[in-house]
């Protein structure tokens, strides 16, 4: 396979020859131009120093997009609800909704959720256990830890949850028939109206209900503010956490090394442990890897010099954070996987005003998760490969077989 | 010029020249000061930046930013009333501003 500096995106290649290639790239130059499967062409950044500034630069915008008068530059087609989201807003009316949504889901909320969060680890922990000593770690514990803690979080009820996470997962399918989706979408749609007006009625201790009747200086939130917010929750809430959480163990039971250390004060290092994973955990796990993923693209308002190279207004230019969690201008060694790596902000979960909403929750289930399973099964082992869904826009881990 | 002295949980001590107009935050971001994450950039929608200015320096960070107040309720650590978000505190012209960086952001 060519090696050429100028090959990007590349195809599928052993992860550490990925890595290489990244690193070299990164080096070589900060953006290069890419033609996308839907939508214009678009810049792939390289560099952490140009992922920084283009993310906190209020002349990079997504209205655009939201506006429909172009097409998100990409390599599927994006689901039309998204455009809707929080994601796609800019300037004062994101900055309104973030920040009323901030509250509800920020790090003391989250906190809160900690002992919770430890409590249905163990439950899933314990049902594992009844039935053997092996399991398909995905299916048993990866997926249903963020599911269960994202539905408590959100407020669904306990009786709704299995509908509920039918639905939410029929919306992210890629491969699913466009009416199924768009009905299934429909009956999420409704029934979160539904509980929406509930909580407007009798508030409980959730999300739903801080957002029901959240207040800025004019006004509550409305549905139509509330609904994009519930649903991009659910998009990223699920299976992201989940992909990352059967990464993460993966990626250490793959590295004994790694593992050991953690093992030595499980409650000290699983913080920055957590850091690591996300930056490069999925380089780890046994899997090829190619190079091309992005962040969803913003759009330049004017002519911008971005480390020498002009991007011009109208351009579209997106992160590749694999590509900058790997620039060795800010990561020493980045090939290495190293739970103790110092000084590590990685971008995994982004940076700037549209950098992860959910970051707080998902690394808390992420310490949580992990923590708790080598607690309970400090000699868990691999017992097979992993394997993800190609057919699901957040490439889910559908399987991790492991033994204890 | 002016500087900040970031003090960690642990006691350990870091002073560092700042720029006039330099946020706290970003001159512990451009050095790899720990336990300042400041994941959204600075714009004030995160709240992992929050820091415990001391007392004798609180009058030179400016008044509470516009929402600051809000944000400073839900960050991980206690609130006290030397708290700030270090995105919103300014180190000004021959200032020197000491900082203690609580022991979690998340």
């Amino acid at each position: 396979m060519s090696d050429s500096l100028t090959e990007y995106p590349f195809d599928l290649r052993p992860a550490p020859e990925a890595v290489a290639h990244q690193q070299r790239i990164a080096v070589d130059r900060p953006l290069t131009r890419v033609a996308m499967q839907y939508g214009d062409e678009a810049w792939a950044i390289h560099r952490y120093g140009v992922a920084q500034q283009v993310l906190t630069d209020p002349r990079f915008v997504r209205g655009p997009f939201a506006r429909r008068e172009r097409t998100v530059p990409a390599a599927f087609e994006f689901p039309e609800f998204l455009l809707d989201t929080l994601q796609f807003a800019d300037g004062d009316e994101h900055k309104k909704l973030r920040r009323l949504v901030q509250v509800a889901i920020s790090p003391r909320r989250v906190q809160a959720l900690r002992e919770r969060t430890a409590e249905i680890a163990n439950e899933l922990i314990d049902d594992m256990i009844a039935k053997g000593d092996t399991a398909n770690l995905a299916e048993d514990y990866a997926t249903p830890l963020p599911i269960r803690v994202l539905s408590e979080f959100i407020g669904v009820p306990v009786e709704d949850q299995p509908k509920f996470i039918l639905w939410a997962t029929t919306v992210l399918s890629l491969d699913t028939p466009e009416d199924e989706v768009l009905a299934t979408g429909m009956e999420l749609y409704s029934y979160l109206l539904d509980l929406i007006a509930a909580r407007r009625e009798d508030p409980r201790e959730d999300l739903l209900s801080s957002l029901a009747n959240a207040r800025d200086k004019d006004d509550t939130l409305t549905d139509a503010e509330i609904m994009p917010i519930a649903m991009i929750l659910l998009v990223a809430g699920f299976d992201n956490t989940a992909g990352f959480l059967a990464a993460g163990v993966s990626a250490l039971l793959r590295n004994g090394d790694q593992r050991e250390r953690l093992l030595e004060d499980l409650d000290g290092r699983i913080a920055p442990a957590v850091e690591e994973i996300l930056r490069h955990a999925m380089f780890e796990v046994g899997s090829p890897m190619a190079g091309g993923m992005g962040t969803v693209a913003m759009v330049a308002t004017e002519d911008v010099d971005l480390d020498g190279v002009l991007v011009k207004a109208g351009e579209a230019v997106y992160v590749d954070p694999a590509s900058v969690n790997h620039d060795p201008a800010a990561f020493k060694d980045s090939q290495i996987f190293d739970i103790l790596r110092e000084d590590s902000p990685q971008m995994m979960l982004s940076y700037g005003i549209h950098s992860c909403l959910g970051a707080p929750l998902a690394r808390m289930e992420m310490q949580v998760g992990i923590a708790e399973l080598f607690r309970r099964l400090p000699t868990l082992r691999l017992n097979g490969e992993i394997v993800r869904n190609m057919h699901v826009l957040t490439i889910p881990v559908t399987d991790l077989p492991v033994a204890w | 010029m002016g500087s900040v002295v970031y003090t960690q949980p642990d006691g350990t001590v870091r002073e560092l020249e700042a720029e006039a107009g330099q946020s706290v935050m970003q001159l512990a971001t451009k050095n790899g000061v720990r336990g300042i994450l400041a994941q959204c950039g600075g714009t004030l929608s995160c709240a992992t930046c929050h820091v415990y200015v001391d007392e004798t320096d609180l009058a030179d960070c400016g008044p509470l930013a516009d929402f600051e107040d809000d944000m400073l309720d839900t960050t991980a650590a206690d609130r006290l009333d030397c708290s700030r978000l270090s995105c919103q505190v300014k180190v000004g012209e021959g200032q020197t501003i000491r900082v203690t960086i609580p022991p979690t952001q998340l």
